[in-house]
C-alpha cells in the first residue's frame, strides 16, 4: 500500500490527524456496524421462522426428562442421535438399533455402533453434524454430556431427552421410560423385567451375606476409584461388595496409604479383555504400596467386564459377574443360572486366587 | 517509518475489514457438513429477497443458527482481545502484556466456577460469573497497582501476575476437591471455546460493549505512543497520564472481560496480534487499535474454522488452534521484522 503524497500533503501529521481521527473512528464504526446489523437481523428472521412449526408438524409426545425439562417427542421417532455410549446401547437393547442415525467416538458397543455416523466426542460434539442429520429425538445424559450442548440444541428447536440414573434401578427405569418413549414397549417390557428378575435373583442368593470390603480401581496411576453417590457404588453393593472408598466426591483420587490402612479383601478392576490387565496387575503386585495390600499379596483380584462402567443393560451382566466372583459360595448351584443369564459364562471371569 | 495520513489509515483498515469479508465466507463454507460458495450466495439472495422461508431447515439452521451467530462472536472476541491486549502492552510498558497478564482470565474462571457451585440451574450462569468475577479482578488489582495514588507500570503488572496465580491456585483446589460438581465444561472454559452459542440478546450487549472500549481506547491513541516513549517524557510533552492511565485500564479490562465470559481464555491473540499488526503496519497506536481489533478479527475467524473442520466431527477448542497457529506465523513475522 504505496500511496504518492499529494500536494496537500500535511506537514503536521497530528493536525491532520485530529481533524481526520473523529471520521477516521466513525467511517470505521459505521463499517463494524454494518457488519453486525446486516448479519444479526437476517439471522433473527431466520430464528424465527424456525421457531415456527412445519405446517405438516407430526404429532408429538410431550415428556419430562431425567433433569426435569419438558420435551415434545414426535409420535413416531425414525432417526435418534445419541450422544453417550450408555444411550446407544440401551437404543439398540430396545432393538431400535436401525433407528439410531448417529452416535460419539465412544460408542463401541454392539459393534454396529461404530458403523454409525459420528457427531465427535459427547463432551464436544459436532452441532452441526447432529443438524444435518436431521434427528427427530436427540439424547443425552447428565453425567457425560455438558449442559451448554443440551441448551444449545433445544435452542436449534431439536427435542433433546436427557437421562440422569444413579443406581442400578434407575438405570432400569430410564431403560423402561425410553421404550416408552421410542415406542419399542414389545422389546423394552420383557428386557426391564429380565433385568429386574436377574437382580432380585441375585438379592436372594446373596440376603446373608456379609458384603466383601472391595477396593474398585477407575485408574491406577494416579489411583482414582468411586464416590459412593456413583451408580458403579451402587451396582457393587448389589454385586454384594461395598467400596472401601467412602466419600461424596465421584471419582476420588485416593492415596495408595489409605488404602493399605483400609486393607480391602478384593480389589475389582474393570476391563474389556481380562487378559489386558493381567499384565498391569502382576506390575503392581511390584510396586510399593500396592505390595503392601494383602488383596493382591494373596491374589485377591477380581477382574469383571467393563460394562459395570456403563449405566446400561449390559450392567448387570457384570455384576452378576462380580457377584459371583465374590460370594462364589451362593452360586453352587448353578443350572438356574447358566439358563438366565448365558452371556455371563462367555465372559472371562478372571478370578485369580 | 511513512507517516500515518487519514488516507493510510483508512486504506490499511479497508483491506484488512475485506479480508475479514473474504474469512467470514471462508468460515461460512467451511464445516463438518460442507455447503459450495455458489449455494451459499444463492442462499444469501434469496434471503435478502425475503424467500428465506424456502431454505431447507437443516441449512438454515447449521449455516444461520450455529455458523454465523460464532463466526460474529469471534469477530468480537478476536477484536476485544487484540485490542485490549495492544492496550496493555502499551500501559505497562512491557511487549509481552497480553490481556490476561493482570489476573483477568483467571478471575473470570473462578467466577464461572463459583456461580456454577452456587447456582448451577440458573441459565447463563457462566457468563455471568465470569464477568463479575473478571471486573472484581480488575478491581482488586487496580488497587494493588496504586502508589501515591497513581498507577504504576511495574506494580501493576506485580499485583496482576501475583493475583493470577493466586486465583490459578484456588481455581486447581476448588475443581479437586468438588470433583462431583458437573464441571466438566470448565476444562473447554479454560481452553478458550466458542462452540457454545451466544443468546442473541447478550450479543447485542457485547456489540455495544466492544465498541464503546475500542471508542474510549482510540481517543488516547496519540496519547499512548507518547506514553510509549516514557511516562516523564509524556508528561513533559504534556499527556494528562493519570487520566490516560486509567482509561486505558478500565477500557481494555472492561473488553478482556467481555471476551472472557463470553468464550473462556482464548490465548495468544491478545499477544501475537498486535505485535503481527506493528511488524506489518507500524506502531502508532492510531492504527494499531483498529488494525488490531480487525486483525484479531480475522485471526480468531480463520482459527475457530480450523478448529471446527481439521478433525471434523470431533471440536478442538480455539485456544489450542490459537497456540498452534499463532506462534509459527509470529516466529515468521519476527524474522522478517528482523531482516
Amino acid at each position: 500500500m504505496e500511496f504518492k503524497s499529494s500536494p496537500h500533503a500535511p506537514k503536521c501529521i497530528d493536525a491532520d490527524f485530529s481533524k481526520g481521527r473523529l471520521a477516521a473512528l466513525c467511517a470505521w464504526m459505521a463499517v463494524l456496524i454494518f457488519l453486525f446489523g446486516a448479519a444479526v437481523p437476517a439471522q433473527t428472521r431466520m430464528a424465527q421462522a424456525t421457531a415456527e412449526p412445519p405446517a405438516a408438524a407430526p404429532a408429538a409426545h410431550r415428556f419430562t426428562d431425567e433433569i426435569g425439562r419438558r420435551v415434545d417427542v414426535p409420535m413416531d421417532v425414525k432417526r435418534i442421535v445419541s450422544l453417550a455410549p450408555n444411550l446407544t446401547e440401551i437404543v439398540f437393547a430396545l432393538g431400535e438399533g436401525d433407528h439410531l442415525a448417529g452416535d460419539t467416538d465412544f460408542c463401541d458397543y454392539p459393534p454396529e455402533a461404530t458403523q454409525k455416523p459420528r457427531v465427535g466426542g459427547p463432551v464436544n460434539p459436532n452441532l452441526e453434524q447432529i443438524v444435518a442429520l436431521t434427528p427427530g429425538l436427540v439424547l443425552a445424559t447428565k453425567s457425560i454430556n455438558r449442559r451448554e450442548t443440551v441448551e444449545a440444541l433445544a435452542h436449534l428447536g431439536l427435542p433433546v431427552y436427557v437421562t440422569d440414573p444413579h443406581s442400578v434401578d434407575e438405570m432400569i427405569t430410564s431403560v423402561e421410560r425410553l421404550g416408552r418413549i421410542l415406542h419399542a414397549e414389545k422389546t423394552a417390557v420383557p428386557l426391564v423385567e429380565d433385568l429386574r428378575a436377574r437382580l432380585s435373583d441375585l438379592d436372594r442368593r446373596l440376603a446373608g451375606t456379609v458384603p466383601r470390603r472391595v477396593l474398585f480401581v477407575v485408574w491406577t496411576d494416579p489411583l482414582i476409584s468411586i464416590g459412593r453417590d456413583t451408580f458403579i457404588a451402587d451396582a457393587l453393593r448389589r454385586a454384594g461388595a461395598r467400596s472401601v472408598v467412602d466419600t461424596t466426591a465421584e471419582w476420588p483420587r485416593v492415596s495408595l496409604e489409605e488404602i493399605v490402612r483400609l486393607q480391602p479383601e478384593f480389589v475389582v478392576f474393570a476391563s474389556a479383555h481380562a487378559g489386558d490387565t493381567q499384565h498391569d496387575i502382576d506390575a503392581l503386585r511390584s510396586r510399593p504400596g500396592w505390595r503392601e495390600l494383602d488383596a493382591l499379596r494373596h491374589g485377591h483380584i477380581v477382574v469383571i467386564s467393563d460394562a459395570i462402567n456403563r449405566p446400561a443393560p449390559r450392567m448387570v451382566d457384570a455384576i452378576e459377574q462380580l457377584a459371583r466372583a465374590l460370594h462364589s459360595e451362593s452360586f453352587v448351584s448353578r443350572d438356574r443360572q447358566s439358563r438366565r443369564a448365558p452371556h455371563v459364562t462367555e465372559e472371562t471371569c478372571a478370578c485369580a486366587r | 517509518m511513512r507517516p500515518l495520513t487519514l488516507r493510510r489509515l483508512l486504506w490499511t483498515c479497508g483491506a484488512l475489514t475485506a479480508v475479514l469479508l473474504a474469512c467470514i465466507v471462508l468460515a461460512l463454507k467451511l464445516g463438518a457438513v460442507p455447503i459450495s460458495v455458489t449455494d451459499l450466495v444463492w442462499n444469501l439472495g434469496r434471503i435478502a429477497i425475503g424467500r428465506g422461508d424456502q431454505l431447507p431447515t437443516e441449512y438454515r439452521l447449521i449455516v444461520f443458527d450455529l455458523r454465523l451467530p460464532r463466526i460474529l462472536l469471534g469477530i468480537l472476541v478476536g477484536a476485544a482481545l487484540s485490542v485490549s491486549g495492544a492496550s496493555f502492552q502499551a500501559l505497562l510498558r512491557n511487549p509481552l502484556a497480553d490481556p490476561f497478564v493482570l489476573g483477568v482470565s483467571s478471575g473470570a474462571a473462578l467466577g464461572s466456577i463459583l456461580a456454577l457451585i452456587v447456582a448451577p440451574q440458573i441459565a447463563l450462569i457462566t457468563p455471568l460469573g465470569a464477568f463479575l468475577g473478571a471486573i472484581a479482578t480488575i478491581a482488586a488489582v487496580y488497587f494493588l497497582g496504586r502508589r501515591e495514588g497513581q498507577l504504576d507500570s511495574t506494580t501493576l503488572l506485580l499485583g496482576g501476575i501475583i493475583s493470577a496465580s493466586f486465583l490459578s491456585a484456588i481455581i486447581m483446589f476448588l475443581m479437586t476437591t468438588l470433583a462431583g460438581r458437573d464441571l466438566r465444561g470448565m476444562v473447554f472454559w479454560l481452553m478458550g471455546d466458542l462452540s457454545t452459542p451466544v443468546p442473541a440478546g447478550l450479543r447485542w450487549i457485547f456489540t455495544a460493549g466492544l465498541l464503546v472500549g475500542i471508542g474510549a481506547i482510540y481517543t488516547t491513541a496519540a496519547d499512548l505512543n507518547l506514553l510509549l516513549t516514557g511516562e516523564r517524557e509524556a508528561i513533559h510533552l504534556g499527556v494528562d497520564v493519570t487520566r490516560v492511565k486509567l482509561v486505558v485500564y478500565v477500557s481494555a479490562s472492561l473488553l478482556t472481560a467481555l471476551a472472557v465470559s463470553a468464550s473462556g481464555a482464548i490465548g495468544y491473540v491478545g499477544l501475537l496480534v498486535p505485535h503481527a499488526i506493528r511488524l506489518l503496519f507500524g506502531s502508532d497506536y492510531r492504527l494499531l487499535i483498529p488494525a488490531s481489533a480487525l486483525g484479531g478479527a480475522i485471526a480468531i475467524v480463520l482459527a475457530d474454522t480450523l478448529a471446527r473442520t481439521v478433525v471434523a466431527p470431533t471440536e478442538l477448542p480455539v485456544g489450542a488452534m490459537t497456540a498452534m497457529a499463532g506462534a509459527p506465523v509470529f516466529i515468521y513475522l519476527l524474522r522478517r521484522g528482523i531482516r
